[in-house]
Parts: C-alpha cells; sequence; structure tokens
C-alpha cells in the first residue's frame, strides 16, 4: 500500500483536483437532474455528503472485518441503510424540499460516487481519513451542484437562492435574490440540456483555471524547467 | 477562368469554401424572395441583424483564440448560418434573440468545438433549438402571410416591432399573428376535425398553407442550383425527402382523414429548406454515400415523427440535431470497403 | 486454514449482520419519525385543499372523509378519490381529483373543488407533461391562468360557452398553446357535469367514520 495521504492532500483532492464530479464525472444523475436551482443544488449536496461521510466512516470501521468477496454487498447494504436514513429525516424536517427532490434521494444508492469512495479510499484508509475524505469529497460535489444549480437558475429564472427557506429556515429569504418579473429568463437552461450546458461550461472552467495555475508554476521556475509544458 | 479549352481529364473543379458558401447565398434568393414577399421586411431586418451579430461574434472570438478574424470571416461560412438562422425563425423576432442565438451558433456550437469543420452540430439549427425551448412563445409567434394578413407590416413597423416590441398602433399579436400551417393542422386534427374539413379553410391553398407552399418551390429551385452546380449530391436531400414522403403516404394510406397527406408535409415547415440547405451542410452531415442515404432518410423519419407527435411545431432542426450526433457512428458502419480487403477500414 | 464450508459460512454470516444492522438503523429512524412524516403528507395535502376550499366553512376534515368513485368517461380516471367537505354535517363542497387524458403531451392531473350550489371553489394542476414555456402556464406557480375557473359554474358562463376563446368559448388560451387550456377547460366541465348527475349522492353516507375510519388516512398517497 502506499503511503496515506495527507489531510491537505484528502481535502484538496476532494474538493477540487479530483473532483469527483468535475474530473471522475461520476454521480451524474442526480447532477443532471436536481441542479434545477441553487437551493436543490444545496440541498442534495448535503443530503450526498451526509450519507457519504457515514458510509465512508463505517466502511473504514469495519473494513478488516469484511471478507473481499462480499466487500461489495456490504458497502451497498452500509450505503441504502444511510440513504434511507437520509430520506426519512428529510420527509420528517425537509418536506417541502423533499417533494422537490423526492425521487432522486433515493437515488443517492446508485450514485457511483459513493460506492466508489468506499471501494478506493474507505476500504483502504484509516477511519480519520476516511471521513475527512467523505467530507471533502461531499463538499466537492456540493460546491459543483450549488454552483451549476445557482446557474441555471439564474440564467432560466433570474433568481439565486429562490425558496432558499424551505431548506435553511427563514433567514435564508435575506440571501434569495430576484431579478424581477421582466427578466426573460432562457427556458433552456432549467430544462435538462441546460445542466449538460452548463456542466460542460464549468469542466471547461476548470480546465482553464488548472492550465492557467500550471503554466504559471512553469514560468516561476527556472528556464531549464520550460520544456515541460503538459501536452493539451 | 483564364482557360476556356479544358482537356480531359474532366476533374470536377476543387470547391473552395468561400465559393461554395456563396453559391449556396445565391441559391438562397429565391427563398428569400418569396418569403420576403409573403412575410414582409421583418425578414430582411432579421437576415442583416443576424449577420451582423454572427460576424461580430466570430471576430471577437477569433481575436480572443488569437487568430485573424479575417480567415474565419472569409470563408463566408458566419454568414450562411446566420441567413439560414433569420430564415427559420418568425420574421418579426425580437432583435436580442436574434443576437442570443448567433452568439450561441457561433461562439458555443461552432467556435468552441474548433471552429468550421469541427462543430459536430448544424450551428443555425441548434441556435434554432436553443431559442425555440428558451422562448417558446417568441419563436412560435407567426405573422399571417401576405394576402391573409389583417394588416401587412410597413417597413418602419417591422424594425419598431423589432427593435422596441411595439406593435402598430390599433392592432393586437392576435390581428397580426397566424399559426403555421403544421400548427394549425395539429391543433384542428386534436379537435377531431377531419383533413377535408381543415382543407376548406381560406389559409390553405395548393400544396399546403397558402403562401407557405411557395416558399417550400422557392427552396426546391435554389435546392436544384446547387444540385446542378453540383455543390451538394442528391443522396441527402433526395432520400430526406422520400423518407418523410414514404412515411407520410404510409400513415396517409391508413387514414387519409387523419393524416395530412405526403404533398402537405414536403411543402410545410422547413421541410425543403432542411433538405438542400441544412442537412447538407458538409460538416455535420454524413460523409460517405451510403451513410447519407441513411442520414437524410432518418431525418425525414424523424420530422414525421416529431411533427405528428412531438411537443413543438415543426422538427427538421430536430431531427437534424439529432441526426448530426448520429452521423459519426453512421460514417464508421457505412465505410466502403477497400478494394482487395475483407472488411472496413477502421 | 478454513474449509469452503467454514468461508461461505462466515461471509454470510457477516453479510446477514450487515443487513439486520442496516435494518435495525431503519426501523429505528422509521419508528421514531414515522408519525411526524404522516404529519407532514397530511398537512401538505390539507393546505392544498384549503386553498380551494372556503375554509371558514369547513368544520370536518375532509382528508378523513372521503370516497371512491368510478366514472372514468366524465372524471377521466378509472377511479378517483372525492373529498367531502360539510359545515356540522351539511355539505359544504366536493373535492374531485379528474385526470386529464388529452393534454399536449400525456395526461393531466387536477384537483378541482364543487361548491354544494354547484361553482367551482377552485382549479389546481396536480402534475402535468405539458412543453415548459407554452402549456405549463396552467400551474399556479407560473400563472394566474388557473384561477379564473374560481366562481365558475355550469350557468356562468353557459354550458355552450364552456371553451377556449379560439372556440367560441369564455375562456383565454394562451399565447402559442390552445390544446392544454381546451383539454383542461373540458375537463373542468365534464367534472361540473359529473357533480350535476350525481346530485345529493356524493355526500352521502353521512358518517364514513364508522364505515372505514381505518383506511382512511392510507387513501391520500
Amino acid at each position: 500500500m502506499s503511503a496515506p495521504q495527507s489531510y491537505g492532500h484528502i481535502l484538496s483532492g476532494g474538493v477540487w483536483s479530483n473532483n469527483q464530479m468535475l474530473v471522475a464525472l461520476l454521480g451524474l444523475c442526480p447532477l443532471l437532474a436536481t441542479t434545477t436551482s441553487a437551493t436543490n443544488g444545496l440541498g442534495m449536496g448535503l443530503a450526498t455528503t451526509a450519507v457519504i461521510v457515514c458510509s465512508n466512516g463505517t466502511v473504514s470501521l469495519v473494513r478488516n472485518l469484511v471478507r473481499p468477496e462480499i466487500r461489495i454487498p456490504v458497502f451497498v447494504l452500509v450505503i441504502a441503510s444511510f440513504v434511507t436514513l437520509v430520506e426519512l429525516i428529510m420527509q420528517a424536517f425537509f418536506y417541502d424540499l423533499y417533494q422537490v427532490l423526492g425521487l432522486f434521494i433515493s437515488l443517492i444508492v446508485v450514485n457511483c460516487m459513493i460506492i466508489g469512495r468506499a471501494e478506493a479510499f474507505a476500504s483502504k484508509n484509516r477511519v480519520d481519513r476516511a471521513l475527512l475524505d467523505g467530507l471533502a469529497v461531499g463538499l466537492g460535489a456540493t460546491l459543483v451542484l450549488t454552483t451549476l444549480g445557482g446557474l441555471r437558475e439564474f440564467v432560466g429564472q433570474g433568481t439565486l437562492f429562490f425558496q432558499a427557506d424551505l431548506l435553511l429556515g427563514d433567514w435564508a429569504k435575506a440571501i434569495s435574490l430576484s431579478l424581477g418579473d421582466d427578466f426573460h429568463g432562457a427556458l433552456i437552461a432549467i430544462l435538462p440540456p441546460g445542466a449538460f450546458i452548463g456542466l460542460g461550461l464549468m469542466i471547461a472552467l476548470k480546465n482553464l483555471i488548472d492550465q492557467r495555475a500550471k503554466r504559471r508554476q512553469v514560468a516561476a521556475q527556472p528556464a531549464s524547467a520550460q520544456p515541460v509544458t503538459a501536452p493539451t | 477562368m483564364p482557360n476556356s479549352v479544358i482537356s480531359s481529364p474532366h476533374v470536377p473543379r476543387v470547391n473552395r469554401v468561400d465559393r461554395v458558401m456563396l453559391d449556396v447565398l445565391l441559391a438562397l434568393i429565391p427563398g428569400i424572395l418569396v418569403m420576403t414577399w409573403f412575410f414582409g421586411w421583418g425578414l430582411l431586418i432579421n437576415c442583416v441583424l443576424a449577420v451582423t451579430f454572427a460576424v461580430a461574434a466570430e471576430t471577437v472570438v477569433m481575436l480572443l483564440r488569437g487568430r485573424s478574424p479575417l480567415i474565419a470571416l472569409r470563408d463566408l461560412s458566419a454568414v450562411v448560418t446566420a441567413v439560414l438562422f433569420a430564415l427559420s425563425v418568425p420574421p418579426i423576432l425580437p432583435w436580442w434573440l436574434t443576437l442570443l442565438g448567433m452568439l450561441f451558433a457561433i461562439i458555443l456550437v461552432k467556435q468552441l468545438y474548433g471552429g468550421l469543420g469541427y462543430n459536430p452540430f448544424n450551428p443555425a439549427m441548434a441556435a434554432y433549438v436553443f431559442l425555440l425551448i428558451s422562448y417558446p412563445v417568441a419563436m412560435t409567434t407567426w405573422l399571417a402571410p401576405a394576402g391573409l394578413a389583417e394588416h401587412p407590416l410597413s417597413f418602419m413597423e417591422s424594425l419598431r416591432l423589432i427593435l422596441n416590441g411595439t406593435l402598430p398602433t390599433g392592432f393586437e399579436w392576435d390581428a397580426l399573428s397566424s399559426a403555421t400551417p403544421l400548427d394549425e393542422m395539429r391543433g384542428k386534427l386534436d379537435l377531431g376535425q377531419t383533413i377535408e374539413q381543415i382543407g376548406q379553410s381560406q389559409t390553405w391553398g395548393w400544396l399546403g398553407g397558402r403562401g407557405w407552399e411557395w416558399v417550400g418551390v422557392a427552396f426546391l429551385l435554389g435546392g436544384v442550383y446547387l444540385l446542378w452546380r453540383r455543390l451538394i449530391t442528391w443522396h441527402i436531400p433526395v432520400s430526406m425527402l422520400l423518407g418523410l414522403t414514404a412515411t407520410a403516404t404510409l400513415f396517409w394510406a391508413i387514414d387519409p382523414h387523419t393524416h395530412p397527406s405526403p404533398i402537405f408535409h414536403l411543402f410545410s415547415g422547413a421541410a425543403m429548406l432542411g433538405a438542400f440547405f441544412i442537412a447538407t451542410d458538409p460538416v455535420t452531415a454524413c460523409t460517405t454515400k451510403k451513410g447519407q442515404l441513411v442520414f437524410g432518410a432518418s431525418i425525414g423519419l424523424i420530422v414525421y415523427v416529431i411533427r405528428s407527435w412531438g411537443g413543438y411545431p415543426d422538427a427538421v432542426a430536430f431531427a437534424v440535431l439529432l441526426m448530426n450526433i448520429a452521423a459519426p457512428t453512421i460514417d464508421y458502419y457505412t465505410q466502403p470497403r477497400v478494394f482487395g480487403h475483407g472488411s472496413a477500414r477502421t | 486454514m478454513i474449509t469452503k464450508a467454514k468461508s461461505i459460512l462466515l461471509s454470510g454470516s457477516v453479510l446477514g449482520a450487515f443487513a439486520i444492522g442496516g435494518v435495525t438503523l431503519v426501523a429505528v429512524t422509521q419508528g421514531s419519525v414515522g408519525e411526524r412524516i404522516a404529519d407532514n403528507q397530511y398537512q401538505a395535502m390539507k393546505r392544498k385543499l384549503d386553498t380551494i376550499l372556503p375554509a371558514a366553512q369547513v368544520n370536518n376534515d375532509p382528508l378523513q372523509d372521503h370516497i371512491q368513485v368510478s366514472a372514468s368517461e366524465l372524471l377521466g380516471a378509472e377511479s378517483t378519490q372525492v373529498y367531502r367537505a360539510r359545515q356540522d354535517q351539511s355539505p359544504v363542497a366536493l373535492v374531485l381529483e379528474p385526470v386529464v387524458p388529452d393534454g399536449y403531451a400525456g395526461p393531466i392531473k387536477l384537483l378541482v373543488s364543487v361548491l354544494h350550489d354547484g361553482t367551482l371553489g377552485g382549479v389546481r394542476v396536480v402534475s402535468h407533461h405539458e412543453t415548459p414555456g407554452l402549456g405549463d402556464k396552467i400551474e399556479e406557480a407560473k400563472s394566474d391562468w388557473v384561477l379564473d375557473f374560481t366562481g365558475k359554474s355550469l350557468t356562468n358562463p353557459p354550458l355552450e360557452k364552456w371553451g377556449v376563446k379560439r372556440d367560441g368559448g369564455e375562456f383565454d388560451q394562451f399565447t402559442g398553446a390552445t390544446i392544454t387550456p381546451r383539454s383542461i377547460v373540458n375537463a373542468v366541465r365534464d367534472t361540473l357535469l359529473y357533480v350535476q348527475q350525481q346530485g345529493e349522492t356524493l355526500y352521502e353516507p353521512l358518517d364514513v367514520d364508522t364505515t372505514a375510519p381505518a383506511s382512511a388516512t392510507g387513501g391520500q398517497g
């Protein structure tokens, strides 16, 4: 086994450099289906984060107990239990949001991102690292979901965090923004094609930022390092 | 041409992109004239606006990419995209929708994929669909054709409507607009009327909706010109029109009271424009001959299906985009066998 | 070295243990929040009903007082719920759940309340698949169109005027979409016709609590 990653590495990997949605393109079903508004994206992101932290933690705790042949069914059992739990809790405490996201909450079970982290990380690492990884990956996913949701909502209907109070309570009315009824939104943004176009633009933006950063790094180094321009 | 006597072998002249595009624009002229005659000045205003926006967008992107805008502009492909777009949208579309459409077509659909030759989708049709889905009301508000219109719009009235959204004094939208033949057919069929009853309305002409049938004929003429100049081959247009005709004939034969005739389908909506000018776009269509036949026929079939059972009135744009994405796969499976080899080269 | 059988048994029991653990976890949670969830569902449905009922006059619980009827001809569905609102046993209104079979893109589910005097208490669209931006203006969140039904009846407008303006009726269509509003107007009219046909029978039997107390809450899904 390779040397365990540092905490900082786990965190930055989950949130940015190995972002499961922008880099690995996992969990696209909820990404495309639920991000019609920033609030929905945030809600879905938080639900996913809760599930992934719990499942990562559990999987890591039992990693020496579970024989390799049955690890996948065990992962699925663990994840399914937590998803059902999240679904019940959401129904009990955020019923309005549940009505919007309902169908997709149960689909978190088949989100490859979660079983992917359980298999690739949690089953090979100590519980503290597994929890942190779950948190980082969940945070990365929440960020993407919320940003894409906000983008689609803003372009589509000229609002941002509309109905955020459903999720966050009454104080959130302060952060919801609206351009008013005269805004002619491009409906396509809220429809499924808008999710694909928006995701494509976000991936492009991430690649652009990474490329810029790399170029700056290369430029900062002495001339000897110059031929090392990454093939694009 | 400098040489008037050409000896054999008579290899066809190599077409340069700008010459091809110029010829396509020439071939569009009859259609543009007929549409202007029936739908007024708005069409020409839209053409000018769309071309201006497209050229501006192309220039900006080329500058951003660190290249000379002239290279991209000289091939006239942006102009063709703009004109095809302007011919597809309602002639009184608000200017900012034309702007959005052209930005989408040139920046997102064309240049982000690498510019002319690399775009998988037809930019004009992608822009049309983008706007249709986003702004369905504006994109389906057509003017009544000349002869049926209560009040044909003058040049200034059209300009004001496009730039400002101001209706001519004393008129409401309902007085100016009218359902397209495809819309009317679908709506009245849903009401339970038969084709015969629908056809008795004064909005119907000889081949299809009044006015619209002549637009179709004009584009057919332009298409024949393109064929004659050998800028396109017959495969895509003929197979597309045949695909549409065959499907329409089948259903028409089953029940001519509730399914419009194949002639109606051929001369309504964007069937002719699509067959000769849009589906034949060399960048986004199939390249093998067999592939082009499959490509065209599938478009014809999809057009019929969406027109009859889909959620939006016309279907050429959707059908073309769907087949655009399928074109590489079709090409892959229809590559001609290399002589002496057993199977297709990969 | 463990034998094959032993290995299988071990794996099986580990798997079983996880299954039991998972189920226990879910069961415990379900037990503790189940009531709250049922209450949420109940409240949500009640809020929906309250917007189309004269709430001040109703003092029974329509959600507990419902019957199942079957009239696919007029109500569009094989069987539909009818909720009955009363004030001290005297009828106030009925809430029906008709289905519009001929929307532009598939069936549309409605919630229609008919007051005892035959006027509409209100119409709401529960679910639909209409074209976004065109047909979806039937949603209360997108446009006020559906509110126009409130207060209408079979005599206001007269029966032959129950259609969209393009067909010579009284109701607005939307720019660019006629089919959707037309089919909804027809469905609402049919619902009114059904209620008129059935008359008082829809309010009987008076006291359902004795006939079906247990299934009353189960019918709202």
